[in-house]
């Protein structure tokens, strides 16, 4: 019987012919990332575990992202402890102020993920990695520091779910649609904990690495333990350049076995959101078009990237956000926004009327950079709208594509890109 | 093991993580006294208050699907509970971010399905770790739990996954761990 492709590399990471879902391995760590937020907490763990130093301080990557440029002096404080520590390991790998990003970007951006390998972060959006076949994990603290002493960490292999993606693409229509529609069909109930999510088929082989990140990130957000797509001809021109590491292009075999798979057709699929507080109460865009809001927001490991500002420039190039909405925009790391300076999204859209951050978590993590007050009603291209999430937990969020939040920006209420509405 | 008796809390809907532990305590230290004095502050409003879920003396939570669900990888959320007094978490399903921290505490989160449809908060259990079985003694009634893998045992006799690994480190066997 085959494997599927994230048994497959549980198996050779813990030196196994084979695995099934169900059993518990010891495997070894490619990675493992830590931030400004939790890593001063994960290197204190680390120390009381009385290793003789850290398995390999090439593969431990640390990133100031939650907090940069830090907003408060009680924040500006953690971070100059966490680059304490960091300087104190002489970690080759810092993402600190000024070549920073969101921790997720980077890891696959520049490298430091790879296909058929296991990474781990101490932030919950570490499934992304999944979008260049590795399995990406999110773990806590403890596990971090188990990992960092050993380069290893327990898993139980997790049952394997496919969503076999067909159909055509409508324009204006982005991964992140099919995530909150994929959310809206399977809920928080139990059906997808634990599992890999495996996406395939002709309309995933047809992303491009920003939408794959997008679908893998929220997997978390499923309650999945990871999401992955199996290495193709995208991910091998996406890695050139990225990485002089040797890695096998595992994928899943044609008879793996499968808890379950789903077919989706996306030929028929729109602009998709969730409503305010509950990530799983999803509606077409038709529905709840001419929706007012006051705040949008477009950023995050999930929607950061510069595909997500290339389609909103295209939408607000030569136009205006309406007066009364705050459109804030934050790159998800340095080499994007670098590009998306060259590519002339960033003047773009600022002349269009949006704010500009330097790269951070920003308010998705309800920290700094826009975040949201009592009433406000926001728009926002990231993962996450329940209560308190962007700030204060008497505000709103709908969370939707970046398509969807420039075209709203237009008009002031919640428009459909593929109408007229906006032109 | 001996059994565990006590009164349990019934969730009536969703308990998320970042409801268990609010936001301003998320860069705290990881210290169960500390972290059970605001554990549950945003679950519910009578707990919002200092020591306002520990002082209940809940020794079990019962819970839907989903229990500590909304992607936070803090640990926070089990050491509150532990300093709070909760000796075990009985739910139809669990986030796994959570339920990973929980087994690397040793703190029990055991599976058992539709359980919070027939209690009530303030019931009182009886939970045996040997076999798996829940009894709620209030009401007469008996639950059988998904049995744990014996690596959870084992770690919670360790004490956690850090002493786990530490006694590991200090004898020179953890490069077995396969």
């Amino acid at each position: 019987m085959g494997m599927t492709i994230t048994e497959k590399i549980m198996a050779s990471n813990s030196g196994r012919e084979r695995v099934v879902p169900g059993e518990l391995v010891w495997a070894d760590i490619h990675t493992v990332m830590t931030m400004d937020y939790l890593g001063k907490q994960t290197f204190r763990a680390f120390e009381s575990l009385g290793a003789d130093g850290l398995f390999d301080k090439d593969r431990i990557i640390c990133v100031s992202d939650h907090l940069v440029p830090p907003p408060t002096p009680e924040f500006a404080t953690l971070l100059n402890e966490w680059r304490e520590v960091v300087h104190r390991y002489d970690i080759p790998h810092f993402y600190d102020l000024g070549r920073q990003g969101i921790a997720h970007q980077l890891m696959v951006e520049q490298g430091h993920v790879l296909p058929g390998r296991i990474s781990i972060g101490t932030d919950s959006h570490a499934n992304t990695y999944g979008a260049v076949g590795a399995v990406g994990n999110a773990v806590g603290v403890s596990d971090a520091a188990v990992a960092m002493a050993t380069g290893r960490l327990w898993f139980r292999v997790p049952e394997s779910v496919r969503f076999h993606i067909t159909g055509t693409w409508q324009p204006w229509v982005m991964a992140k649609d099919l995530s909150l529609h994929i959310m809206g069909m399977m809920h928080w109930n139990g059906h997808l904990i634990y599992k890999t999510l495996e996406f395939g088929g002709p309309a995933v082989e047809a992303l491009g690495m920003t939408g794959r990140m997008t679908l893998c990130n929220m997997t978390v957000d499923l309650g999945a333990k990871n999401g992955i797509v199996a290495p193709d001809a995208v991910t091998e021109a996406y890695l050139r350049g990225r990485t002089t590491d040797a890695w096998s292009p595992l994928v899943s075999d044609p008879d793996a076995q499968y808890d379950a798979v789903y077919e989706v057709d996306v030929t028929d699929l729109g602009p998709t959101l969730s409503r305010p507080d509950k990530l799983d109460d999803t509606a077409p865009v038709e529905t709840l078009a001419g929706t007012p809001f006051n705040k949008a927001f477009v950023g995050t490991c999930t929607n950061g990237r510069t595909e997500d500002f290339a389609i909103m420039a295209s939408i607000l190039r030569g136009r205006k956000v309406r007066r009364g909405v705050n459109l804030v925009c934050i790159p998800a790391s340095t080499d994007v926004y670098l590009e998306c300076l060259r590519e002339g999204h960033v003047e773009a859209l600022v002349a269009a009327g949006a704010a500009f951050e330097t790269s951070s978590c920003g308010p998705c993590a309800g920290i700094h950079t826009g975040v949201a007050g009592d009433g406000d009603v926001i728009l926002s291209a990231g993962n996450r709208n329940m209560k308190g999430r962007m700030g204060s937990r008497n505000a709103q969020i709908y969370l939707t594509s970046p398509a969807v939040v420039a075209a709203s920006c237009v008009t002031g209420v919640i428009t459909d890109p593929r109408s007229d509405d906006w032109k | 093991m001996e059994k565990i008796h006590g009164k349990a809390w019934v969730a009536k809907g969703y308990v998320m993580s970042f409801d268990m532990i609010l936001q301003r305590f998320w860069t705290a230290p990881v210290d169960p006294a500390e972290n059970a004095k605001w554990v549950m502050a945003g679950v519910d409003e009578d707990f919002n208050r200092e020591n306002g879920f520990k002082d209940r003396c809940y020794a079990f939570i019962v819970a839907g699907h989903n229990f500590a669900g909304g992607g936070k990888s803090i640990e926070h959320c089990i050491t509150g509970l532990m300093g709070a007094g909760i000796q075990a978490v009985f739910a139809t399903s669990f986030a796994r971010l959570q339920f990973r921290n929980a087994i690397n505490y040793g703190l029990p989160f055991i599976t058992c399905r539709d359980m919070n449809l027939h209690c009530e908060t303030g019931d009182e259990l009886e939970y045996d770790p040997a076999t798996g079985t829940i009894r709620n003694l209030t009401r007469g009634t008996i639950y059988e739990s998904v049995p744990q893998a014996p690596f959870v045992a084992e770690v919670a006799a360790a004490g956690g996954l850090m002493n786990f690994i530490r006694q590991r480190i200090a004898d020179g066997t953890v490069d077995t761990l396969r």
